[in-house]
């Protein structure tokens, strides 16, 4: 998905090559929020206000309050609060294009990057991440699905839309040799270079279905019931997590001890339903540094 | 019915007005977009993203951004014009080389390098600092050569009279140059400005959340692309229209077609830029300066308005008269060489003061460039010049002849005057403002003695009428006695001519001989390189005939004209009386 796209991997080499080896600490039995410890628990981080980069156009994930566009709402922004409230450090959200999110955080002009960032052993070389999701692909086609398509064969022969250089577009690509192989048609496939300008390609027939996070796919059907809906969906076996600064162990446990508390006290299942998140795909939490 | 160009001028006159009012009634209009309430219809959504302060901010963020990264881009873009005009390649090659680096490499990629790769070297910028310096960076090489481009359309000669005037390169530069090549360089810069502006969304990347950004995530949230885009959009054109208003105010400011008279009153003329030589002008001058003679003083030559004008210039320069003996100009042994090609091969020559001294010879025999030797508009290979016993712009050192350090005050300390083929008029400027600009940017001298000065000088070569004209309004002829008036204007102690009637048609030519005559008559030191064999007959008091690098022969017009010695001059003045007397 557009998620993955393969530019961020150029922009972040130009970032320094990580050399710091960090153990994945599990979360302490009794995680529980106290804020007023901050200083023995977290001592390198307290008192800082951490930088946390978003890019404020991802429902439901990241985005605007409408009510208020200083405002950020999401899955994300919500999780991110809630955490670092519970460990007693200050926040603040800086909003750039997703693409120049990690190098920042690889440069150390922001603390950590949390918007629905995938895992991959090739990015922890240079970030640190804690899981707390697991990746989906939906499906979004045109109201009333006109081209009956209710699974990844039923695209061949199709027009078809993914963003470019994702992961999604690869397997477009693959998925339309196999057909060809099995003697039908081959897929039409188009780019587009922002998430909204894919949906738009579904309103306008001008493709007949986008690949993209299940739950923006879910978000845009929801927001839009009359043009959308949402073909099919796949759980797929990328990890979502938050990456932060390489080597900086106390914030990686506070996001740890944080995440674990919110599981445990129901207050993340409760923010997976304010923004209409399967709460299945919620994950276990672990420290991953390689 | 109005032409469209008439139109068109008044929708640029009312474009701002248009912008303010509409802003005006927009806001007055659009609901506020958070309140609840009834669903809005798409036109009120959209006059209301137009007046949303998110998207707002956004637009002056980049305009914030714009703007200073221009002033940096520029100023460096300046800087490297001049070093990729250089002579030594090594400064060349190094402007080069940062134009061809910039402009090569995607700007993402820069702004991205700034802010990402600096930190680990210990240099953490800000998202608006690394947002200003990776635009001002990037400007820097296509303004530079946008302004590059705007000075080498300027015509050499232009500098070359400046320099000659004892200007130096930077007030050249500033008060010849660049006016002038603005008017090439505005439209590029209006477009690299306009760029700028929208281009300022790569910089979301860096998190730079201006408008384009704003919008998105705007859209990224309610996916009403059509009205919130559309709302950017108009924003967008609103702070475009202003950048091609003030191109348009600026072009006209600029454009020396334009009568500048006529342009006065314009609605245009609150622009005032007197720093490239367009600032305001006092009012019209008297129309005849003689009936309101200036007492004449030491800083107000030729203010007595009387007739003989040019005696009251030179007694000034000459408190000897009568002593016409004295050496004055003296060439030794000089040599002058272009690459391979030997111009001049050993010239010695004396000019004494008061004298009037014509030097003929065909084309390519070394006449002009010895003249250009004399001001140090080109320099000696061997040998010496002197200039009332001192050198211009010279040290002699181990025997050697070496540039003095600041030929600019060695030129305007020698004090002379010198008159182009080409007249080589500042285009930009009117024809008094042409005879003011040496004695007031070089001589210091204050503008309004300046100004009465050159009215005088343009009176006694009986221009007055003319004194608010711009050069391209003025016939060759009246071109080339504005030109003499401004080699006047600097008090000269010599005067240079360099075939100051060969540029102009034939019944041009009198009015010019006209006002050198009077001027020899009034006792100027003058060297004259012409080929006008009866004005040599009736004023020179020695014609000295030059080919291929040395003089062959001199002496008074009647043995040199009238009984040339050697062959060479007898051919060459057979074939002067052909072209001048056909019959």
């Amino acid at each position: 998905m557009f998620r993955s796209k393969g530019s961020l991997l150029a922009l972040s080499s130009l970032g320094i090559a990580a050399t710091l080896l960090v153990n994945a600490t599990p979360a302490s039995a009794e995680a529980k929020c106290e804020p007023d410890k901050v200083a023995t628990k977290y001592p390198s981080i307290a008192g800082k206000t951490l930088k946390i980069g978003q890019d404020g156009e991802s429902p439901p994930y990241s985005y605007r309050d409408p009510k208020d566009f200083k405002n950020l709402l999401g899955l994300d922004a919500d999780l991110a609060r809630e955490t670092f409230a519970c460990a007693g450090i200050k926040i603040e959200f800086v909003t750039g294009g997703w693409s120049g999110l990690l190098p920042a955080v690889i440069a150390g002009q922001t603390d950590m990057m949390w918007d629905t960032l995938y895992y991959t052993p090739k990015r922890a070389e240079q970030a640190d991440f804690v899981t707390y999701l697991t990746a989906a692909t939906g499906a979004l086609v045109a109201k009333g699905n006109p081209k009956a398509i209710k699974a990844m064969e039923d695209v061949c022969g199709k027009r078809a839309t993914a963003g470019l250089g994702t992961v999604e577009e690869a397997s477009f690509r693959e998925l339309s040799k196999k057909c060809e192989t099995d003697g039908k048609k081959e897929i039409s496939l188009v780019t587009y270079p922002d998430m909204p300008g894919g949906t738009r390609l579904i309103a306008n027939d001008r493709a007949d279905v986008m690949t993209t996070d299940l739950n923006m796919v879910n978000s845009f059907v929801k927001d839009n019931p009359s043009t959308f809906e949402r073909g099919f969906m796949i759980v797929s076996d990328y990890k979502i997590a938050v990456g932060y600064t390489k080597g900086n162990k106390d914030l990686g446990q506070a996001l740890l001890d944080g995440l674990t508390v919110l599981k445990e006290s129901g207050k993340m299942k409760e923010i997976f339903e304010k923004y209409n998140v399967d709460y299945s795909l919620a994950r276990a939490n672990e420290i991953l540094t390689k | 019915m109005k032409t469209i160009s008439a139109l068109l001028n008044e929708s640029r006159a009312a474009l701002p007005h248009a912008i303010l009012a509409f802003l005006v009634v927009t806001a007055s209009a659009a609901p506020a977009l958070a309140a609840d309430g009834p669903p809005l219809k798409p036109w009120q959504e959209f006059l209301s993203y137009i007046v949303e302060p998110f998207l707002l901010e956004g637009a002056l963020l980049a305009l914030q951004i714009s703007a200073l990264a221009m002033i940096g881009g520029i100023t460096l873009g300046l800087g490297l014009a001049l070093m990729r005009l250089s002579r030594n390649a090594a400064i060349r090659g190094s402007a080069w080389f940062y134009i061809w680096f910039v402009r090569g490499t995607p700007q993402l990629l820069q702004l991205v390098f700034l802010y990402d790769a600096l930190p680990p070297l210990g240099i953490k910028l800000d998202t608006f600092t690394t947002a200003v310096l990776g635009f001002a960076l990037n400007e820097a090489a296509f303004s530079a050569e946008i302004i590059r481009g705007g000075i080498m359309s300027v015509n050499r000669n232009q500098g070359i009279a400046a320099t000659s005037f004892g200007m130096g390169s930077f007030l050249t530069l500033r008060r010849i140059i660049l006016p002038q090549a603005m008017r090439a360089i505005l439209p590029g810069m209006s477009n690299d400005v306009i760029g700028m502006i929208k281009g300022t969304s790569i910089a979301s990347v860096i998190f730079v959340n201006e408008l384009t950004f704003r919008s998105q995530q705007i859209v990224g949230q309610n996916f009403k692309f059509f009205t919130v885009f559309a709302a950017a959009g108009v924003i967008y054109l609103i702070m475009t229209s202003a950048i091609s208003a003030c191109q348009a105010l600026l072009e006209r400011r600029f454009n020396i077609e334009i009568d500048r008279e006529a342009g006065r009153g314009s609605g245009f003329t609150f622009f005032n830029i007197s720093l490239f030589g367009f600032g305001p002008k006092p009012a019209a001058p008297p129309a005849s300066v003689a009936r309101t003679p200036a007492p004449a003083t030491k800083d107000n030559v030729g203010a007595a308005a009387s007739l003989d004008w040019i005696r009251n210039i030179t007694n000034l320069t000459s408190p000897e008269p009568g002593n016409e003996s004295v050496p004055f100009v003296v060439f030794r042994n000089v040599h002058k060489a272009y690459g391979s090609r030997e111009v001049l091969r050993g010239i010695d020559l004396t000019v004494n003061k008061g004298e009037v001294v014509v030097i003929m010879g065909p084309s390519g025999s070394g006449k002009s460039t010895l003249l250009r030797l004399v001001n140090h508009l080109e320099s000696l290979d061997w040998g010496e010049i002197t200039v009332e016993g001192k050198y211009v712009g010279y040290q002699r050192r181990n025997n050697m002849m070496r540039p003095t350090r600041d030929l600019a005050k060695a030129r305007a300390d020698a004090q002379i005057g010198m008159v182009f083929q080409h007249f080589n008029l500042f285009e930009h400027l009117s024809a008094i403002e042409n005879v003011m600009e040496a004695p007031v940017q070089v001589y210091g001298e204050k503008p309004d003695t300046a100004r009465t000065l050159a009215l005088n000088l343009l009176a006694s070569v009986g221009l007055s009428q003319h004194a608010n004209k711009l050069p391209h309004r003025l016939s060759g002829g009246q071109q080339q006695r504005v030109a003499i008036a401004r080699a006047l204007a600097i008090s000269p102690r010599l005067m240079l001519f360099d075939e100051p009637t060969s540029a102009l048609d034939p019944e041009l030519v009198g009015e010019v001989l006209g006002v050198m005559r009077r001027l020899a008559e009034a006792g100027m030191t003058m060297i004259v390189v012409t080929h006008e064999v009866r004005f040599a007959q009736e004023v020179a008091d020695r014609v000295v005939f030059m080919d291929e690098g040395l003089v062959i022969e001199q002496g008074t017009p009647d043995e040199v004209l009238g009984a040339p010695k050697h062959e060479r001059t007898q051919r060459f003045l057979r074939m002067v009386e052909r072209e001048v007397d056909p019959a």
